[in-house]
């Protein structure tokens, strides 16, 4: 079975299709039945083979269109100038817009996409679709030519990367993309720092070396025709450089959504919020649900500490005084667990508009676990969300919260005096005021004044701020003037930030 | 030829019959057919799971073989009955006969040997009622064998099946193993009452066939209906469309929609407008439930299928 299809396979399982050996052997006689040329009938077919639910087809089909994303590699506009090629091309696309062909398939202008003409990068129609891309310079495209042959063999399967490219082969270039990645491993990345290291080791695999040096004899000619020459294949070469990154970008992608659900909430829990869009929301949600559920279980765990604690040996001798030192009442030292009290002020203003969605999730999630927190949600002016946030289910809460609070202008000042007005009556020694905003308060001024106050009555303070540090107190942020009355700022860019600043919270607050 | 072009040319012959498909349903007959393997096809009731396989065994002009599975149903409806009927009827025969078959044995042991040796006239397919599945097996050009709404049977009998499948032969304790004269094309249906079993799965090919998107709609009514006027063709799908957005107990299928089409033929109707939809609805709703709540959307249903017409 070819290695592509393996590697499919288990990018299959990973996206939770389960695959036994003996589909995938029928796998492997569909492929060689269908071959790679037409993605489609690829996709139809290995569809009925592997995926038999519903719901594994649909992840069937995700999985299939990252994995085989033939249209990355575009046949170059030059091809249709060529001769006999481009009717080639046409016919298909012809075929696939035929007729009867259902709109929902949605994949005609894909299948044209993947032309696959075995022998036509080695087509031999002499300079001509290569002057017509070097801009019609007469004389540079059949010299070099010959110098690009000698880089390698021009057997089929070891085909010539260069070639490939001027040939515009996308399906050859996809199967040595595929083969590439399977040579470096890219399965194996996980995280988006390791990107650039991933698309540097396919670009060597995949012979970027016979490109630069082609490039090197190109331009040491040094005739006019020589650098054009270096130009073209410089710029086919970053063209490639481009493609192998969205590639990797979209492995990424796959292997770090389907490879199980731990992975992939381990590395969402390392990128930063900012970069969590839409889409993952509901993932996002089922993380925080999650580690609420593990606050929940800390709690418990500590609480179980208590009931099988020591002896409390003061205690007991004292109590039994009265009986002569006779140990009848016996004490244990208890640990007394106090669930934290917590007033979390949100921030929801335009400024930090990528972050807040999350943060209120979180604070929903925490809301659930610990009983006692008061949210209140603010752009300009402040208000209580923490009857919303009870009586809601996430969704409209957050909608709600962001309908009503969001969007504005930030104005720190206004919002703690609303802040001081509502609450800080409450605000007692039990209590951890926590503040999710980045601080920038549209040179309006902030009333560190009334945080300040705050600091004074509650336990602690504590600043979670969604930009780096390094941009603190830049342009409008005045973190400066509120870290003072801050038992704690940091940075809260991610899910781990997150959870170690709760985890903490819950382990200290007494 | 290149595997597009056969997959297109299974499309065209179906449109010639009357079957209208997509590429992925023909994708699987193609590949059935390739790779000698049956074809589970699941699919709300009514997308023409059934007239799939007829459809093909009128294709490739194979003879259709069809099993209709039902609650309790067992090898002998399946595969094979006796004819004891025909059995019983030549005993007597041989009785008569006894006293000339038995001439000339000596004792009881040799008067039994002699017996025996009808055992086999017995049970021999001379005295075999074949079923469908022994039908299939035995066709001598090859057929196209339905097994139709596999999931009303029992998991006892999936798994009968599933050796049948496994390479298209299957033993007969009297007879020993009979086998495939000719892979035929199978085709399992399941309405999904419930979940078929991994195994069979997994020795399926696996086709899913949704309800039609509008293009595939009208171009199924085009086929099955052809008396209808185009203009009246397109609202009436666009309507049929709008109602699967509905939430309801039974979502109208393809069927539905052809004896909507038909109706509204005999009824002369030129164009869609609300009252004809509530004086005919019953057509293509079961439920007096789902008449009843799509009531208030009828305007609007109406009304948004009229402008697919323009
Ligand atoms: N794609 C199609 N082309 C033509 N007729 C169809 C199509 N799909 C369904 N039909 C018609 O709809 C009716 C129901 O189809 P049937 O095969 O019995 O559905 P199922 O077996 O899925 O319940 C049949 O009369 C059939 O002719
Ligand atoms: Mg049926």
């Amino acid at each position: 079975m070819s290695e592509v299809l393996t590697e499919f396979i288990r990018a299959l399982r990973a996206a939770d299709v389960r695959v036994s050996i003996s589909e995938s052997i029928d796998a492997g006689r569909t492929v060689e039945l269908v071959g790679f040329d037409n993605r489609q009938v690829l996709k139809h077919s290995l569809g009925q083979v592997l995926a038999k639910t519903e719901e594994e087809k649909l992840s069937f089909d995700e999985t299939f269109d990252k994995f085989f994303a033939f249209d990355q590699f575009k046949p170059p506009p030059k091809r249709e100038d060529g001769p006999g090629q481009a009717k080639d091309g046409e016919g298909e696309g012809e075929k696939s817009e035929s007729g009867q062909d259902a709109p929902s398939d949605g994949e005609g202008g894909e299948e044209g996409g993947a032309p696959s003409m075995p022998g036509q990068s080695s087509g031999g129609d002499g300079g001509a679709p290569q002057g017509a891309q070097s801009g019609g310079k007469p004389g540079g495209g059949p010299v070099n030519e010959g110098d690009v042959r000698q880089a390698g063999p021009n057997a089929p399967g070891g085909q010539n990367l260069l070639e490939m490219l001027e040939a515009g082969d996308a399906a050859a270039l996809q199967m040595a993309l595929a083969e590439a990645a399977r040579r470096t491993q890219l399965n194996r990345i996980r995280l988006f720092t390791q990107r650039g290291m991933y698309v540097r080791r396919i670009l060597e695999e995949m012979g970027l070396e016979t490109l630069d040096q082609a490039i090197e004899t190109a331009e040491r000619e040094g005739t006019e025709a020589g650098d054009a020459r270096g130009q073209e294949i410089r710029e086919m070469r970053d063209g490639l450089r481009a493609q192998v990154r969205d590639y990797v970008e979209q492995q990424l992608e796959l292997y770090t959504a389907n490879a199980g659900k731990r992975l992939r909430e381990e590395v969402l829990s390392q990128v930063r919020l900012s970069n969590v869009d839409h889409r993952d929301a509901k993932v996002i949600r089922q993380l925080v649900k999650k580690m609420a559920k593990k606050l929940i279980a800390l709690n418990s765990r500590r609480k179980k500490r208590t009931l099988r604690g020591q002896l409390d040996v003061r205690k007991t001798i004292r109590k039994n005084i009265e009986y002569d030192g006779l140990l009848f009442d016996i004490v244990w030292k208890s640990e007394k667990v106090d669930r934290p009290k917590v007033m979390a002020i949100c921030d929801v203003s335009g400024s930090v508009a990528q972050y807040t969605r999350f943060l209120l999730m979180f604070l929903y999630s925490l809301s659930e676990v610990l009983p006692q927190v008061r949210a209140f949600a603010f752009s300009g002016r402040l208000g209580e969300v923490t009857d919303l946030f009870e009586k809601e289910g996430i969704e409209k809460a957050i909608a709600e919260t962001m309908h009503v609070h969001g969007g504005g202008a930030t104005d720190y000042g206004m919002a703690l005096e609303d802040f001081a007005d509502l609450a800080l009556d409450d605000v007692d020694h039990h209590t951890t005021v926590i503040m999710l905003g980045d601080g920038r308060s549209n040179n309006a001024n902030p009333r560190a004044d009334i945080l300040d106050k705050i600091h004074d009555r509650a336990r602690r303070v504590i600043w979670l701020n969604p930009e780096p540090k390094s941009l603190w107190n830049t342009g409008d942020s005045v973190m400066r003037s509120f870290t003072p009355h801050c038992d704690r700022a940091q940075t809260c860019a991610s899910l781990k930030d997150l959870e170690r600043v709760v985890s903490e919270l819950l382990r200290t607050a007494v | 030829m290149k595997p597009e072009d056969e997959i297109q040319a299974v499309r065209e012959g179906f449109a010639k019959g009357g079957y209208i498909c997509d590429k992925q349903i023909a994708t699987s007959i193609f590949l059935s057919r390739k790779l000698g393997k049956p074809i589970l096809v699941e699919g709300p009731p009514g997308v023409g799971k059934t007239e799939l396989a007829k459809a093909t065994a009128e294709y490739l002009g194979q003879e259709l073989i069809r099993l209709q599975c039902y609650e309790g149903v067992d090898e002998a409806k399946a595969l094979y009955e006796w004819k004891y009927g025909k059995q019983l009827l030549y005993t007597q025969v041989l009785k008569e006969k006894l006293g000339d078959l038995m001439e000339g044995t000596v004792g009881l042991k040799q008067s039994m040997d002699r017996l025996h040796e009808f055992d086999d006239t017995f049970f021999s397919t001379e005295f075999l009622e074949p079923r469908p599945l022994l039908k299939a097996l035995w066709s001598e050009k090859g057929a196209v064998l339905l097994i139709d709404e596999i999931d009303k049977s029992d998991d006892e009998f999936e798994a009968f099946l599933l050796e049948l499948l496994s390479d298209y032969q299957i033993s007969v304790p009297e007879l020993g193993t009979i086998k495939a004269k000719s892979t035929p094309i199978v085709f399992l249906t399941s309405n999904n009452s419930r979940e078929i079993g991994d195994a069979l799965k997994r020795r399926c090919l696996h086709l899913y066939i949704p309800f039609p998107d509008s293009k595939l709609e009208n171009d199924i009514i085009k086929a099955r209906v052809p008396d209808v006027e185009e203009g009246l063709r397109k609202q009436l799908v666009a309507f049929v469309q709008g109602l699967r957005t509905l939430e309801l107990k039974k979502h109208p299928s393809v069927s539905e929609t052809i004896d909507w089409a038909r109706t509204l033929v005999l009824l002369h109707a030129e164009t869609l407008d609300a009252e004809l939809v509530r004086d005919t609805l019953n057509v293509l709703l079961k439920f007096q439930d789902d008449i009843e709540n799509v009531d208030g959307e009828i305007n609007a249903l109406t009304t948004q299928a009229q402008k697919a017409s323009a």
